[in-house]
């Protein structure tokens, strides 16, 4: 069934269940490695991810397929992360900046693999572009949208997706660069 | 992917970003599964919490019209008190004044001459001591 056939259903609430975790599976790694890949942290992710399709249900009824399905979901998705990130970082002491150098010079080993120095480099600078910058580049690099669909999804225009793009991709390649 | 073509990237960002790809998307055996069965617990139990009752904003598109109206409502009542406190206070001061004027003579005469006494000794006084002035310059 296509999403627009699980909307309907979920709407009509005919197997609203069954229709919503079909929709879930479809999209749940997507969302959730877009916003993780924002975050770094698996917990907050994991977090964010939750509330985003929390939301994505008490919402779906009023849902009028303006866009497609997978553009209203990583709008939600991108909500949610800026207001998380927003309320970290209103949270955080002064100590806040050692705490993210500390975890950038001393990386956890995950499964076994070695973080390599650039690795360490790029999270680093995929960190400090601005957050709306950031959800730009990835959902471009890594889910190859169109510029139309990003700007609808971060609410800015396609001239402005694509200056967020290539200003992303400026200051990256800039710091890989640095010592 | 046709505006990819205008997009080039260096080998080594592009590298590093397909790394950074594998990385943040390893995840433990069965974590979506049970990233599912977490989500519908917490749905199920969001629908059967009891449900606040919203509170409804009446005329909330219209909320600067009675924040203006209220304003003035103050000033106004504000006004009115002023001016109405005002006029008391005159007519109080008003109602002292023809008190005391219409007051007969007969009562005014015997006030006066209950006091003269009091009045006359007094000044007998005055004089009795300015005379021991006198007396004492004079000497």
């Amino acid at each position: 069934m296509t999403d627009q056939a699980l909307i309907i259903q979920f709407q009509n609430g005919d197997s609203k269940e069954g229709a919503f975790t079909q929709l879930l599976k479809r999209h749940r790694e997507n969302v959730f490695f877009q916003i993780k890949k924002m975050v770094l942290d698996h917990a907050d992710a994991d977090d964010i991810a939750q509330a985003v399709w929390i939301k994505v249900w008490k919402k779906l009824d009023g849902f009028k397929q303006e866009s497609a399905f997978s553009t209203w979901l990583f709008r939600v998705a991108y909500n949610e992360t800026l207001n998380f990130i927003a309320q970290k970082k209103r949270l955080k002491t002064h100590n806040t900046q050692n705490e993210i150098d500390h975890a950038f010079d001393h990386p956890s080993d995950q499964n076994g693999l070695k973080e390599t120095t650039i690795q360490i480099k790029l999270e680093r600078a995929i960190a400090e572009l601005p957050e709306k910058q950031r959800f730009v580049f990835l959902l471009r690099y890594y889910e190859a949208y169109d510029y139309e669909k990003i700007a609808s999804i971060t609410g800015t225009t396609v001239g402005g997706a694509k200056a967020n793009y290539h200003q992303a991709v400026k200051k990256m390649t800039e710091l890989l660069q640095q010592a | 992917m046709n505006d990819m073509e205008n997009e080039s990237i260096s080998k080594g960002l592009e590298e590093a970003l397909k790394s950074f790809d594998t990385k943040t998307k390893q995840v433990t055996a069965g974590y979506f599964d049970q990233f599912e069965m977490d989500l519908m617990q917490k749905i199920k139990a969001q629908k059967q919490a009891p449900k606040r009752a919203p509170i409804v904003a009446l005329f909330l598109d219209h909320k600067q019209y009675l924040v203006a109206a209220s304003l003035i409502f103050a000033i106004a009542t504000g006004l009115l008190f002023f001016n109405t406190g005002e006029k008391n206070n005159a007519a109080i001061a008003k109602v002292e004044t023809i008190d005391i004027e219409t007051l007969p003579d007969e009562m005014i005469e015997a006030y006066v001459n209950n006091n003269e006494i009091v009045a006359e000794v007094e000044w007998n006084s005055a004089i009795e001591s300015a005379g021991t002035n006198l007396i004492s310059i004079n000497n």
